[in-house]
């Protein structure tokens, strides 16, 4: 034993007098610092159940269940996560990869219960002492898992796009898709929101690993129109993404369209296989667009013979008709029709129902009926001098441009409407002014302010970019005719409200503030409706309808035992909801054909 | 990370402006070639170094600038990159400052020089690293005795490689009562069970 040694205890009354480092009661004087991975607190508003933090947990300690009072609905899965704290080791990744930012760590460190199973419990649900702590961990801003932004679609800039109806959309490359799939966190929240319920998470997967005939199948097990929705879809799974609480949602719709242009058409039919063998069933279907053809695919491939009569030259309906080539060419929408008539699909075209062969013949000929005629009429403002020859229906315009029908192209033309269809026959009409006059001269007028606008905020900047003018808050009053009988121009007022207090529309407006849109051409394109002439005055009267349109079940059968009805015609106008509706009234005609109550009636 | 928690709230030790912070590291600099200065907090920052710096700079701060405490010595994974990062984390009682110093080795055959020499407890640290991270430091006292891990035989588990969730879900039973539910499956049962 040294001198030191002996010493040393002495010299700790050296301290005696110092302030001591020691904490005197460490349970109370010692809080978590402010960045303490401590225990957890979730915002139950904030949290859409997407499971990612369950995904993440290197030790399995979060489940993903059902809580009182949070209902499931679109964009929230309903589930919150509750953690073990027998297994969590308060690693954070559940918080760092969080896509809401609701999941978060308090500073409190402290927890003493009796019973083992109160350590696994559910923040923000059940209630604890340090849920309004206000230190703990979050995830710091610049600190993110997945990247926040998308990768950016390239696509043909204005002064180039307007002279041509070429494509706009470039499409990813193999890379860029594989970077915007690597973004997507495969919860499958958007699947339930997609009125056809593709299996968005796994054609994502399929692009990550490059397997795009793996993608192909995925696709068309829900959705034949898969040319059509990688480019016009729209695309209400994004609106539900995840991905979109703490940045872009994943551009789900160009991440399909990626698939389709990997996949040459020659490999569809195999990857999609071969009908089922012959039932002897026959189903008439009447209109070739998305929600007739899809049923005819369905059903061609559950082995049932399907005839499709199309009044136009062309299937694809407003696909076709309706949505200008530069959002949707022509080739790629051909692919979807063709794929579906190669598996067996007969299509009469330019055969109309009513006049050509009548609803009793088909009644009579076949096991059942779908009627899925589409919105094909364009609405009328009937303001006073409309019924002028230069004044339009967008929809009839558009068919004109399709069917490569002449007419005289406006030098000037004013649109009435802020919707998709307003965008789009304003900016096929930019293009041929740009083409025929090489100056564009278009305006587009809306009642409500153009932060409202039905239309996409894409094809608003577009339009915009493409030297249109948009003039908001004008509800249309008249016609303007100079004496020789000339249409010169569109009188609007300007408009103070459009709906009143029970969300009716019943537009006020300030007439003196006037305002006449000098053009040579008005355009209305403020909605369609359907044209049911075709089912002849008996049938018209036997059937139930519903606020002017055909009344159907929840699977899309009328009051009549044979005939149902989907897509446009009695959903509203969306692509995808048709194709949603095809497979719905095809699942529903093949129960009833494939049962003994066809025939049952077809005797009686 | 309990060192990093009390964050300088012993009783009595003033909290340094981050002004502080800065001019240290610019006096430093003249001294020393060093990277990047990150501040974390008022009284908490870390410069990246290269390795041959490590020695010297430990020396000189214990020795001339008052960081006489090693807090901790611990390692991150950047598995993308290939490297290990090592953090020296150095603390001032007098005016209660942290200084962390970062620099990288290469993940494979990773090896570090020891510093039990400088502060006897690196060795235990040291000793943490090669089990948790495979990161050797020869001539460090009981660096190849088994640490927590005794009869370790699979790779060390804190590289990234280990699978840790296959880990805990083969060694480690649920406890009764656990159930989970897809969220993409849950919404179909509530919001369309038939499918449509």
């Amino acid at each position: 034993m040294s001198i030191r040694d002996l010493l040393s205890p002495f010299t700790a009354w050296k301290y005696l007098l110092k302030n001591p480092v020691t904490i005197p009661d460490p349970l109370n004087d010692r809080p978590g610092s402010a960045r303490y991975r401590g225990f957890h607190k979730n915002d139950n508003e904030k949290c859409i159940g997407c499971g990612t933090c369950e995904a993440i947990c290197q030790n399995g300690a979060i489940d993903m269940l059902p809580v009182k009072g949070t209902a499931t609905q679109e964009g929230d899965s309903g589930l919150r996560p509750r953690i073990d704290y027998g297994r969590c080791c308060w690693c954070a990744l559940c918080v760092d990869v969080c896509m809401t930012g609701s999941l978060t760590m308090s500073n409190e460190y402290k927890w003493v219960e009796s019973d083992p199973d109160a350590f696994r419990f559910t923040p923000g649900v059940d209630e604890k002492f340090w849920d309004n702590a206000e230190l703990g961990y979050q995830r710091p801003e610049d600190h993110r898992l997945v990247e926040a932004k998308r990768v950016t679609m390239e696509e043909m800039d204005a002064d180039t796009r307007i002279n041509s109806f070429a494509e706009i959309v470039n499409g990813y490359s193999i890379e860029q898709a594989k970077l915007e799939a690597d973004r997507c966190v495969a919860c499958g929240i958007c699947i339930a929101t997609c009125p056809t319920h593709m299996a968005i998470p796994d054609y994502i997967d399929a692009v990550r690993e490059g397997n795009y005939e793996r993608g192909l199948k995925l696709l068309y097990e829900t959705n034949p129109f898969s040319n059509v929705c990688g480019r016009v879809c729209t695309r209400k799974c994004e609106s539900a993404c995840a991905s979109r609480h703490e940045g872009e949602p994943i551009a789900i719709r160009w991440l399909k369209r990626h698939i389709i242009d990997q996949v040459p058409f020659e490999k569809y039919r195999e990857i999609i296989g071969e009908p089922d063998a012959p039932t002897g069933k026959k189903v008439a279907i009447i209109g070739a667009g998305p929600a007739g053809m899809t049923a005819a695919f369905d059903l061609v491939r559950m082995g049932h013979e399907v005839v499709v009569y199309e009044a136009k030259a062309a299937a694809g309906g407003m696909t076709r008709y309706g949505i200008p080539e530069y959002r949707l060419p022509y080739d790629a929408l051909d692919r979807d029709i063709e794929l579906i008539v190669s598996l067996g699909v007969k299509v009469h075209y330019n055969t109309r129902i009513g006049s050509d062969i009548a609803m009793a013949q088909l009644e009579q000929d076949f096991d059942a009926v779908l009627l899925a005629i589409g919105l094909q009429e364009g609405r009328q403002t009937r303001i006073p001098k409309s019924e002028h020859e230069k004044v339009y229906r967008a929809v009839d315009l558009l068919d004109k441009i399709t069917s490569e029908e002449a007419f005289e192209l406006p030098h000037c033309a004013v649109v009435i409407g802020g919707g998709n269809v307003a965008m789009d026959i304003a900016r096929s009409l930019a293009r041929m002014q740009k083409q025929q006059y090489d100056q564009v001269d278009v305006v587009v007028t809306a009642m409500e302010d153009q932060q409202h606008f039905m239309a996409d905020a894409d094809e608003i900047k577009e339009a915009l970019e493409e030297g249109i003018i948009i003039r908001d808050n004008c509800g249309p009053q008249g016609c303007e005719i100079d004496e020789s009988g000339h249409l010169i121009g569109l009188k609007t007022w300007k408009v103070l409200s459009i709906l009143d207090e029970n969300n009716r529309f019943a537009p006020t407006y300030d007439d003196s503030d006037e305002t006449i849109h000098a053009c040579d051409t008005v355009i209305e394109a403020i909605g369609q409706f359907s044209d049911t002439s075709l089912l002849g005055e008996e049938l018209t009267e036997k059937l139930e309808w519903n606020r002017g349109r055909i009344d159907i079940d929840s699977n899309g059968r009328t009051s009549e035992s044979w005939l149902w009805s989907a897509g446009d015609c009695v959903s509203g106008p969306d692509v995808v909801h048709a194709v949603a509706d095809g497979h719905r009234v095809a699942s529903s005609i093949n129960s009833y054909i494939s049962s003994n109550e066809s025939s049952i009636d077809k005797q009686s | 990370m309990s060192a990093l928690s009390i964050e300088g709230r012993h009783i009595g030790l003033p909290l340094r402006e981050t002004k502080w912070m800065r001019e240290f590291y610019t006096k430093l600099a003249k001294q020393f070639p060093l990277g990047e200065l990150t501040e974390q907090r008022d009284n908490l920052a870390f410069i990246s170094i290269e390795q041959p710096q490590l020695r010297p700079l430990l020396m000189h701060l214990r020795d001339k600038e008052g960081f006489s405490h090693l807090v901790l010595l611990t390692a991150v994974d950047w598995i993308e990159e290939g490297h290990f990062q090592l953090t020296y984390l150095l603390s001032n009682r007098t005016n209660g400052t942290d200084i962390g110093l970062r620099l990288m080795i290469s993940r494979d055959d990773a090896l570090m020089e020891s510093i039990h020499d400088i502060w006897p407890t690196a060795a235990t640290y040291q000793r943490e690293l090669r089990e948790m991270f495979g990161i050797d430091f020869p001539d460090s006292p009981g660096v190849y005795e088994d640490f927590i891990l005794e009869g370790w035989n699979n790779i060390p588990p804190y590289r990234r490689d280990f699978d840790t969730l296959e880990f805990s879900t083969e060694n480690f039973a649920q406890r009764p009562g656990r159930e989970t539910k897809d969220p993409a499956q849950h919404m179909k049962q509530q919001l369309y069970p038939d499918g449509a």
